[in-house]
């Protein structure tokens, strides 16, 4: 092939990559912000309990435990959507969900657990939102896969249904629960 | 009743349009290709019926149709509920294929008599082939007269209302005359590539289909900064966001275009080159529209859309502009015709041009597309924005200002460099010295990216005017327009960056704050409602020095069927600044957050784009006539 | 009595001469200009098509207030920028890095001219009388 042909075909080739990257672009949320937590210790807090402020939780309870961290609010209408979920999953003996209530009305909050149901172990009350930012909320409700040793292992954004709790969680999950200290 | 005809009409049109595609195919027979012009002409018709119908559904608050229901409201203003039929996704596609109809009857109408019959029917067959896609499109997913019959009375979800403003009439209907208007040069270049050969008479007569979507282009990006500008609250008028990229991409690639039409128009040569930038223009128009309607970008602009009418219109895309770049390869080397030209002379300032532009082009299109790029790669998840595109272009456009001040004194085949210079010096000397004395004059500080940009701005302005009073200039007048628009266009973005300020504050009734020497009081607050929304209007007094130089209105408005606050902009002008202010939260002690905005020379930015589509419009006044001018 | 009267006269061109209350008050006006372009140059997470300076969120508002306490405690905009980027990810600023992934972005531009302009001289030579 001379040269005059091949810088005939560039066009069409640089075409077709072009396409190929929008086609894979097709596939992925665009809105979906990964963490940059993710296999990071667990960012330091010390905020007080919903249901007994005078004492303080902090990123020491989760040492030993698989944990769930759970940010929600009684403003997140999406929150209630997989509050029933969450209720189940509380069930399962060696799991723990914490809460972590962000910028919320403390007796609200108190209120809405009494009527939905409260499947958190404790639940963390961060008022000014600044935990969040630690921890890089952008959106209730999340959630975070935290390890034995206290360092993030996954973030799901969104509500959580049987559906990705069976496809993704529970796998993790499963995995870190067989990791030792 | 109406809107099942609405569908009927739509499924006619699809019919016409596949006629369209089929019969020029056989162009022995002239009544095979008298068939296609015919099914053209059948298929505007029912388009335009469809067009017709939806806007009555509009009127007539037909909430059984689905894309009426969420879109409009029974209260919304009579105008805005025209504009409301191309307010959303499947409307809009309505629009995109009446003027894509249009644009092909149009052509029908003044160049079927010039063209060879091969070219034409060649031609028609390209169109009526695009029609069908996008009608086909249109009818299999986003069929705008979908309807159901709920048993609860049914209540308008209402238009954005960020839509509901005079934008919206004619924003949308001008860009898409433009994006779409550049299928006549793609169907033009593959005609060419068949046919075997291109000539001049070929030139001439694609040129006109070349600048006047130009100019509706411009006049639709220069309407949509416009609108943002009045609408979203910040005296922003550019985002670099990616859909406004979008549209930039076909414009820079149509301005290349037509520099090396003018080259193969009067030297014949580059033939080859105006076939492929033909076949991109084309082809970015059409990744325009698929960005905006498949969900893969974040933008104000997208339509909410699902991810399956994503990869109808990429599989389309990819048909169309791969099948055309196909073409090209296989044929292109029939083309090629060695011309004669020295490294001086207007053939290489054209090309320099043509490379400057194919450079922003792909700088924008490689900026706007990275994030989707490593996305689909699995790597990570990046923001490309403003600090990116203003240092990567900044520079393209400095060394285009530069050209454009040298091109139109250089001759055809060769020029000594010597003689430019003795004849360019003298302006050169007066730009820099301008350049770094206007903002002293003005009262400015002076900064060193600010007096650069002066200066190539006025490089352009004095170079374009010493030309235009030198020689005989009268078929140069678009020209001649055209650059001194784009000179002040960045005259106006110089120092609209330079010396635009801003201050957010707190204000109570009868306060006032001061900015770039204008005090604004806070006059008083009132009460009113409107038909579909209640708004809150604040009254400021503007002095300047003592004096009172104006007042401004902002607004804060809450719409009936949104929860939202919205609110609109204050906006003072004069030729000079833009006084512009903002209302935010009014807080619970009775004070408002408001920021207000100094913008200086922010409408030279829209009259520079105005002047490019004076300039279109003029190659359309015959030279005799222009001498008038 | 002239005392009194120029206290009323002070009194009343008091109550009309207040100045407004910066929303965000700084120590410089260099401050407040870094406040500004900072603000500008760093993405919404919420409404993700606005700058944090242009976003009415409370995520936005409160992105705001901690980058307005930072500049006030003396942090430089690489501190601040950090702070943000090891929290969000490179996602929430609007200048992309400049690491292993991104070099074709930025010299890209670089060099699709310096390629135009290699084609543009063969073409040149080619076209030479």
């Amino acid at each position: 092939m001379n040269i005059i042909k091949i810088k005939f075909v560039v066009p069409l080739l640089v075409f077709f990559l072009v396409v190929g990257f929008l086609w894979h672009g097709l596939k992925v949320n665009p809105n979906h912000i990964p963490s940059p937590l993710i296999n990071q210790p667990a960012p330091a807090f010390t905020l007080p309990q919903l249901f007994s402020p005078n004492e303080i939780t902090s990123r020491d309870d989760f040492i030993g435990h698989v944990t769930l961290l759970n940010v929600w609010a009684t403003w997140c209408n999406t929150c209630l959507e997989e509050h029933d979920f969450l209720l189940k999953l509380s069930n399962i003996e060696s799991l723990r969900i914490v809460g972590l209530n962000y910028k919320d009305d403390t007796s609200l909050a108190k209120q809405w657990l009494q009527e939905n149901g409260d499947p958190y172990h404790i639940v963390a009350v961060d008022s000014s939102g600044n935990t969040g930012i630690d921890w890089g909320v952008y959106g209730t409700p999340e959630t975070f896969i935290i390890d034995k040793k206290g360092m993030i292992r996954y973030k799901h954004i969104g509500p959580i249904n049987a559906t990705i709790w069976k496809k993704t969680l529970h796998p993790i999950i499963i995995q870190l629960r067989n990791e030792t200290l | 009743m109406l809107p099942e005809l609405g569908n009927f009409a739509i499924i006619l049109a699809l019919s016409f349009a596949m006629l369209q595609s089929f019969s020029p195919l056989f162009k022995q027979n002239i009544r095979f290709v008298q068939i296609g012009t015919t099914s053209a002409v059948a298929q505007l018709i029912f388009l335009s019926l469809a067009m017709f119908i939806l806007i009555c559904n509009f009127i007539n608050n037909d909430f059984t149709v689905l894309y009426v229901r969420e879109h409009s409201h029974h209260l919304l203003p009579f105008f805005y509920k025209i504009g409301a039929a191309w307010g959303g996704h499947e409307g809009s596609l309505l629009l995109w294929c009446l003027i894509l109809s249009a644009w092909t009857i149009a052509f029908v109408f003044f160049s079927r008599k010039n063209l060879p019959r091969n070219i034409y029917s060649t031609m028609i067959a390209v169109l009526g082939a695009l029609s069908t896609g996008f009608i086909a499109f249109l009818f299999l997913t986003s069929n705008p007269f979908k309807q159901d019959f709920p048993d609860s009375p049914m209540v308008g979800n209402d238009l954005t209302p960020l839509l509901q403003d005079p934008g919206l009439i004619f924003h949308p209907p001008a860009l898409y005359m433009g994006y779409i208007g550049f299928v006549i040069p793609f169907a033009f270049a593959i005609a060419a590539l068949l046919d075997g050969k291109l000539d001049n008479q070929w030139a001439r007569a694609c040129k006109p289909w070349v600048i006047l979507p130009w100019a509706y282009l411009s006049c639709g990006i220069v309407l949509g900064s416009w609108w943002a500008y009045r609408e979203l609250g910040w005296g922003g008028w550019w985002f670099w966001d990616p859909v406004e990229n979008a549209s930039l991409l076909p414009w820079l690639s149509a301005t290349a275009l037509l520099h090396s039409l003018i080259v193969s128009e009067k030297r014949n040569v580059f033939k080859g080159w105006t076939i492929l930038l033909a076949i991109i223009t084309f082809g970015l128009s059409l990744m325009g529209t698929f960005l905006v309607r498949s969900g893969i970008l974040i933008s104000v602009h997208t339509f909410a859309n699902d991810p399956a009418r994503g990869i109808f219109l990429l599989s389309f895309l990819a048909f169309i502009i791969g099948g055309a770049f196909f073409l090209y390869a296989v044929k292109i080397k029939d083309f090629y015709q060695a011309s004669q030209f020295n490294l001086v002379s207007r053939e290489t300032a054209l090309l320099i041009n043509s490379v400057i532009l194919l450079t922003a082009m792909a700088s924008i299109a490689l900026g706007t597309l990275y994030p989707i790029i490593l996305d689909s790669l699995n790597l990570e998840k990046i923001s490309v924005g403003e600090p990116y595109f203003n240092i990567i272009i900044t520079p393209i456009i400095l060394i285009l200002l530069l050209i454009m001040g040298v091109a139109p004194h250089i001759h055809w085949k060769q020029q000594s460099i010597l003689l430019l210079w003795k004849k360019l010096r003298i302006s050169l000397l007066l730009s820099i010295v301008l350049g770094v004395t206007l903002p002293w004059a003005l009262g400015f500080k002076i900064h060193l990216l600010t007096c650069v940009g002066l200066a190539f701005g006025l490089w352009v302005i004095i170079s374009t005017l010493q030309y235009c009073f030198t020689s005989k200039s009268s078929n140069h007048i678009p020209m001649i327009t055209a650059h001194l628009g784009i000179a002040v266009l960045v005259l106006g973005i110089t120092i609209n960056k330079s010396y635009s300020e801003e201050r957010q504050v707190k204000l109570f009734l009868n306060e006032k704050t001061s900015l770039a020497g204008y005090d604004f009081t806070f006059k008083k607050l009132d009460e009113t409602i409107k038909s579909n929304y209640q708004s809150q209007i604040a009254t400021f007094l503007i002095h300047k020095n003592e004096k009172k130089a104006g007042t401004l209105k902002a607004e804060q408005r809450i719409y009936l069927s949104h929860d939202q606050l919205f609110s609109k902009p204050g906006i003072h002008y004069n030729v000079f600044r833009d006084l512009y202010l903002t209302l935010g939260a009014q807080h619970s002690d009775g004070s408002w957050s408001i920021r207000v905005y100094y913008k200086p020379f922010v409408r030279w930015i829209w009259f520079g784009g105005f002047m490019l589509l004076l300039g279109g419009f003029f190659t359309f006044i015959p030279i005799r006539k222009r001498e008038l001018l | 009595m002239n005392k009194c009267f120029i206290f009323f006269i002070l009194l009343f061109l008091n109550r009309y001469s207040i100045a407004a209350e910066d929303y965000y008050k700084f120590n410089s006006h260099k401050d407040q200009q870094r406040f500004a372009s900072l603000t500008s140059e760093l993405r919404c997470l919420v409404c993700q098509n606005q700058t944090l300076a242009e976003s009415n969120s409370p995520l936005a508002e409160d992105l705001r207030n901690q980058i307005y306490i930072k500049i006030n405690s003396g942090q430089t905009d690489k501190n601040i920028t950090d702070y943000l980027i090891s929290r969000y990810g490179n996602f929430i600023s609007y200048r992309p890095p400049l690491d292993s992934s991104t070099v074709f972005l930025w010299f890209g531009p670089f060099i699709i001219f310096i390629f135009g302009i290699f084609y543009l001289f063969y073409i040149i030579k080619k076209n030479k009388q």
